[in-house]
C-alpha cells in the first residue's frame, strides 16, 4: 500500500540534480516492484521505464524525477566558493539557505551567506540580489569541493496542516508519487491496455529524458503529469488552487479527443477537475514529445503546487489521491 | 566545556517569548550556583560568590530575532513584523514555526516564472503559509501577537556551526560553560541571561540596576563580513582569529580599563584575540552603562550572517573566547 504521505517526503528529501537522479529512481524501482509484477528497464538515457504489461493500447505516463539545482563555479579564498544555478531559480530564495554539495567523496555543506544588516551600506541594502552576488561558505569538508560539484536545498519535508506536504523538488515528485499510486490502483482493476510508467531524467536542463523515452515507447497515448501554479492569481489565467482537484491541461500540446474522453470520465467519477489553458509552450515536456517520431497523441495532466522552484514547494495530498483515481480509470478503460 | 550550542540554538526564543530558552539555562546551572532568580522582566539572574565583596555582572542575551504574527488574513496567510533587525531579502523560502502551538509554516515566495523582472521584497509582502485557506481555520491555530521563529536548522560541522540562532545562544553557551567550570571566581559575580536585546537592549538595564554591579562583561556574537562580497577593509572580524574585543560601539566607548585588561590577558596567555574593526551595532554595555554608570566591557564570538536564518561559528573561536574569559573572571580586574 502507497503511503502517499511518506512516499512523497521520501522522495522529496533524496538528491536528483538533472543528470544525477539516480537515488531517486533506486527508490522509485524499489516501491514499484512492491506493488505489482512489471517489467523494469533503464534506458541507454537513463530514464526508469516501468512496464505493466497488458493487451490494447500502448500508453505512457510521464514524470519527470529530476529537480532544480546548483552548480560549484569558482574557488575564492578560503572555505568561499560561488555557485550559479540551472533550471530557474530566484537568487532571493537561496539567500540564507543550506546546500547540499554532491562531491565526488560524499556530502558537503555550505551556507550561502549574507552580510549582516549591521555592515550593509545603503547600496547594498537596496542591491538587487544576482547569483553574481551570492557566495557559499562551505562549513563542512570544503577541501572536497571542486568546480562542477552540484549541489541540493538542504530542506527537510514535512507535513503541513495534515493536508499538504511541503518540501524541496515538490516539482515534480508530486507527480512521481502520484505515478506509484496509480500503479497501485491499477491491481483492482482488469486493465485493457500496455501501460508504461516512464521516470524520465533531465526536464529541467532542457527536456531530454522525456524525448528520448517517447521515441522508444513509441505510444499510442502519453501522458505528461507535471505541475503548475496554485493559489496565484496569474493575470489572464483562471486561479489554479490546491485542493480543488487535478489540473487538464488544453492548448496546442493537447489531443482534444482524449482531452474530452478524460474530462467526461472525471465528470462521471466526480472527480473535480480544473481547466489550465496554454499559450504557444506548456514548459513541460509535453510540447517534445508531441513532436517525437511521426507524432504522438497528448495529455497533460498537472498538480497545483505553491511556491515552486523554493526549498519548501507545497502540494495538497488530496489532489495527488485525485489525480491517481481519475488516472487509473481511464488506464484500466484503455484510455477511454 | 560542554558547548550547548547546537541545542541552545534550536530553541525558539525570539525577542520577549525566551521562556524556554530561560528554562533550558536554568536546567543546567541551577545546581551550580549560590542563588538563581528570575526578575520581573524574565531575566534569568544566577549568582556565585567571589573572594571578595566587589560585584562583576557578566551577561548574555537569551533572544534571537524572529516575528510577531501582526495579522491574520482572509486567505489563511499571516502577516509578520519583525522583533530585531532583519533584512528581508533573507526571509523567503524558510521554514518557520509559529506560537506556543509551535505551529509549522513555510515563509513561501513567488514562483520565478510569474515574476516581471526584479520583484524587491519588503515585510508587507511576506507572508507565513501554515496550510489553513480560510481566516477562521488559522485562528483556531494561531492568534495575532503570537511568535515566529525560524525553525530549528542547528548543524555541527567539524570545527564549524552553523544555526538560526547563534546570536547570543554562543554567549548564553559560554556563560553556561564557565558557571560549570566551577572557577575561583574573584568577584561575587553575577551571570545574567537577559531578555529583549534585538528589540532595544529592554533586559540588561533593569538587570544591572537590581545587581548594582562594579564592572560589567557582556557576551555577544559579533559581526565579521569577512566574505568575498564586501571589501577587506570593512570587515568587522575574522572568523577564526579569536574573540573579539571591542573598544568602541554604537552608545558606548568601552571602559577603557576593561578593555586594556582583557587585552593584557590575552596577549600575557598568548591567546588569539582580535580588536573589532567597526562601531556598528549597540550591545547591552551601552545599556549597562548608561543605567547604572558601571564600568562595561564587549567581547564576541566573531560570527557570520547573524540575524538571518542561519548564522555560522567556528568552534575554535568558542574555545577561545572561553579560555580569555575563565582567565578574566579569576582576576582582580579594577
Amino acid at each position: 500500500m502507497v503511503e502517499i504521505k511518506e512516499v512523497l517526503k521520501n522522495l522529496s528529501n533524496l538528491d536528483g540534480p538533472s543528470g544525477y537522479e539516480q537515488p531517486v529512481l533506486e527508490y522509485i524501482e524499489n516501491v514499484a516492484k512492491k506493488i505489482a509484477n512489471v517489467e523494469i528497464n533503464i534506458d541507454k538515457h537513463g530514464n526508469l521505464i516501468v512496464r505493466r504489461p497488458g493487451k490494447g493500447k500502448r500508453i505512457a505516463l510521464f514524470a519527470h524525477t529530476d529537480e532544480i539545482a546548483f552548480v560549484i563555479t569558482k574557488k575564492e579564498f578560503g572555505n568561499y566558493f560561488r555557485i550559479h544555478t540551472f533550471g530557474g531559480v530566484d537568487p532571493k530564495v537561496v539567500i540564507s539557505q543550506r546546500l547540499r554539495i554532491h562531491t565526488k567523496e560524499g556530502i558537503s555543506y555550505g551556507v550561502v551567506g549574507m552580510l549582516e544588516p549591521h555592515l550593509q551600506t545603503e547600496e547594498i541594502r537596496q542591491k538587487n540580489i544576482t547569483f553574481d552576488d551570492l557566495f557559499i561558505d562551505i562549513v563542512e569538508k570544503a577541501d572536497k569541493v571542486q568546480i562542477g560539484d552540484l549541489a541540493t536545498f538542504d530542506s527537510e519535508a514535512f507535513e503541513l496542516n495534515e493536508k499538504y506536504i511541503a518540501g524541496k523538488a515538490l516539482d515534480n515528485r508530486a507527480s512521481c508519487t502520484a505515478l506509484l499510486y496509480t500503479l497501485e490502483l491499477l491491481n483492482q482493476f482488469i486493465v485493457s491496455g500496455d501501460i508504461y510508467f516512464v521516470f524520465s531524467v533531465r526536464e529541467e536542463d532542457g527536456v531530454s529524458g522525456a524525448i528520448n523515452a517517447s521515441y522508444q515507447i513509441n505510444p499510442d497515448l502519453a501522458i505528461v503529469l507535471d505541475v503548475t501554479h496554485g493559489d496565484i492569481q496569474r493575470p489572464s489565467y483562471p486561479k489554479i488552487e490546491t485542493g480543488k482537484g487535478p489540473v487538464l491541461d488544453i492548448g496546442p500540446m493537447i489531443d482534444y479527443d482524449y482531452f474530452n474522453k478524460i474530462k467526461n470520465l472525471a465528470e462521471k467519477l466526480s472527480v473535480n477537475y480544473q481547466i489550465e489553458p496554454n499559450g504557444n509552450h506548456s514548459s513541460t515536456d509535453t510540447d517534445s514529445i508531441q513532436i517525437a517520431r511521426e507524432g504522438i497523441s497528448t495529455l497533460l495532466i498537472s498538480i497545483p503546487l505553491r511556491y515552486m522552484h523554493t526549498p519548501y514547494e507545497v502540494v495538497n495530498i488530496k489532489d495527488i489521491e485525485e489525480t491517481a483515481r481519475l488516472l487509473s480509470f481511464f488506464l484500466a478503460r484503455g484510455g477511454e | 566545556m560542554k558547548l550547548f550550542l547546537k541545542e541552545l540554538s534550536d530553541i525558539p526564543g525570539v525577542s520577549g517569548f525566551e521562556g524556554k530558552v530561560r528554562e533550558f539555562i536554568k536546567e543546567k546551572i541551577k545546581d551550580k550556583v549560590d542563588q538563581i532568580e528570575v526578575d520581573k522582566l524574565g531575566n534569568l539572574i544566577a549568582f556565585k560568590k567571589g573572594k571578595v565583596n566587589k560585584k562583576l555582572m557578566i551577561s548574555a542575551h537569551m533572544d534571537e530575532v524572529g516575528f510577531i504574527v501582526s495579522n491574520i488574513e482572509e486567505d489563511g496567510k499571516l502577516s509578520i513584523l519583525p522583533l530585531g533587525s532583519i533584512d528581508p531579502r533573507v526571509v523567503l523560502g524558510k521554514k518557520v514555526v509559529v506560537g506556543e502551538k509551535q505551529i509549522l509554516g513555510v515563509i513561501g515566495s513567488k514562483p520565478i516564472h510569474l515574476m516581471e523582472g526584479y520583484e524587491k521584497v519588503s515585510f508587507e509582502n511576506i507572508k507565513v503559509d501554515i496550510g489553513t485557506t480560510k481566516k477562521q481555520e488559522a485562528e483556531a491555530k494561531v492568534k495575532i501577537g503570537d511568535f515566529v521563529s525560524f525553525a530549528p536548522n542547528a548543524m555541527v560541522h567539524g570545527e564549524w556551526i552553523s544555526g538560526k540562532a547563534l546570536d547570543d545562544r554562543g554567549g548564553c553557551s559560554l556563560l553556561i560553560d564557565l558557571i560549570l567550570e566551577d572557577l575561583d571566581l574573584y568577584y561575587d559575580t553575577f551571570f545574567a541571561f537577559v531578555i529583549q536585546e534585538e528589540t532595544g537592549l529592554r533586559g540588561s538595564g533593569p538587570c544591572a540596576f537590581k545587581i548594582k554591579p562594579d564592572l560589567a562583561i557582556v557576551i555577544e556574537t559579533t559581526t565579521s563580513g569577512d566574505n568575498p562580497e564586501f571589501p577587506e577593509a570593512r570587515r568587522s572580524s575574522e572568523l577564526g582569529k579569536g574573540p573579539v574585543i571591542t573598544p568602541a560601539h554604537r552608545g558606548y566607548v568601552n571602559d577603557e580599563r576593561l578593555f586594556n585588561f582583557a587585552v593584557k590577558v590575552a596577549e600575557e596567555n598568548k591567546i588569539p584575540y582580535q580588536i573589532k574593526r567597526r562601531t556598528a551595532g549597540g550591545t547591552d554595555a551601552a545599556r549597562i552603562a548608561i543605567t547604572t554608570g558601571t564600568p562595561s566591557l564587549v567581547i564576541s564570538i566573531p560570527s557570520r550572517y547573524i540575524h538571518s536564518p542561519i548564522c555560522v561559528l567556528n568552534i575554535n573561536d568558542y574555545r577561545n573566547t572561553f579560555k580569555l574569559l575563565s582567565l578574566i573572571l579569576i582576576k582582580e580586574v579594577l
